[in-house]
């Protein structure tokens, strides 16, 4: 039986070296910013690539209009999917981190 | 003489050149060939500097370059979890190339490697085919399921192509984030500075006012150090995100 104490006491330095070996949470840089620059993007591109590639297919296959409408949709769904992941990796990363913005934010 | 905004991102030729066959293959030194040197040479430089003679105590320059390590370390764990941090020297080098190319094209007179597209764009497909490489080296086929969400049978014809077109679009949302950042800043510094050559010209009363657009200037040009290092940054970050779903797939960790 080993002695109760000892195993506080090895328990308190595995958690002091656990605590270490954590990311520390630093100076979180400018992320609304970020956040903002990162969601125009997502969909502005997602719609002009969808719509380019659709313009390209009918181009190809001579048969305007139909792959640029449906390249169109397909591209701004994408979009939003990426939107969407990008929204819920922020706040998964706040839930976890506490709910201020500077934790929120490490993520983006 | 005339200036346009736009002519500080000319790429010129500025050294020897190559014909090859026909006019399109031209092989030339040019100035953004330049600037890029010196950004990748600078930056080695420092880190070299910084990491020779290393002390127990740091001085600036080690503090710096420690800074810089812990920041993208930390990011890595965050974003891909600890076995991402085999992708410690790639994320850092395009983290430090971004942030350095960004920085010096603040300097007066200085070309902005990050501002042509084409940049941005090939650094985007390299993270993308370390992205698939690692995908399909770590998972096999398995990675393709990346493309199959958990839905129904009836409604995922519709979303696999989505999920495809979403997942190749990055490159280019991740390309053009950097550069439209950094040319419409750019631009904007130009379009102010040309304000207050004008106002100047105009003389008298209009002369005072182009005080307004050169305060502009120094303020714009304080919140393009700040982009500057945030598009770095989301470059960096963005890169971890996605070797993240390609080493875990969607699953949390």
């Amino acid at each position: 039986m080993p002695d109760p104490d000892d195993l506080r006491a090895l328990g308190k330095r595995l958690d002091e070296v656990r605590r270490q070996k954590e990311p520390r949470r630093q100076q979180a840089p400018p992320t609304l910013l970020g956040i903002a620059s990162r969601f125009a993007t997502e969909l502005g591109v997602a719609v002009a690539v969808g719509g380019g590639l659709g313009w390209l297919l009918d181009k190809w296959l001579g048969t305007r209009p139909i792959f640029l409408l449906v390249m169109f949709v397909l591209g701004a769904a994408a979009g939003i999917l990426n939107l969407m992941r990008a929204a819920a990796e922020i706040n998964a990363r706040s839930a976890d981190g506490g709910s201020t913005i500077s934790d929120e934010d490490e993520e983006n | 003489m005339k200036m346009s905004p736009m002519d500080q991102f000319a790429v010129k030729s500025i050294g020897p050149e190559w014909h090859l066959s026909h006019r399109y293959f031209t092989l030339a030194f040019t100035n953004q060939a330049l600037w890029m040197a010196l950004v990748v040479g600078v930056a080695s430089i420092f880190m070299l500097a910084a990491a020779s003679n290393p002390k127990l105590v740091p001085g600036r320059l080690q503090s710096m370059a420690e800074l810089s390590y812990e920041f993208v370390t930390n990011m890595i764990r965050q974003a891909a979890g600890d076995d991402g941090l085999i992708f410690f020297p790639f994320v850092f080098t395009i983290f430090v190339f971004v942030l350095f190319s960004n920085f010096f094209g603040l300097l007066p007179g200085a070309f902005t490697v990050t501002s042509q597209i084409a940049v941005t764009f090939a650094l985007a497909c390299l993270v993308f085919v370390v992205v698939i490489v690692t995908g399909f080296a770590k998972h096999g086929l398995g990675f393709l399921k990346l493309f199959v969400p958990h839905v129904p049978w009836y409604i995922i014809w519709l979303l696999v192509p989505i999920e495809v077109l979403s997942f190749f679009i990055r490159p280019l949302t991740l390309s053009v984030r950097l550069f439209a950042n950094m040319l419409a800043g750019h631009t904007m510094l130009k379009v102010f500075a040309g304000f207050v050559i004008m106002l100047g010209g105009a003389g008298g009363a209009l002369a005072v006012l182009s005080l307004a657009p050169m305060f502009m200037i120094v303020a714009v040009s304080a919140l393009e150090m700040l982009v500057a290092f945030l598009q770095a940054y989301v470059f960096a970050i963005l890169t971890c995100i996605y070797l993240n779903e390609a080493l875990h797939l969607h699953e949390q960790h």
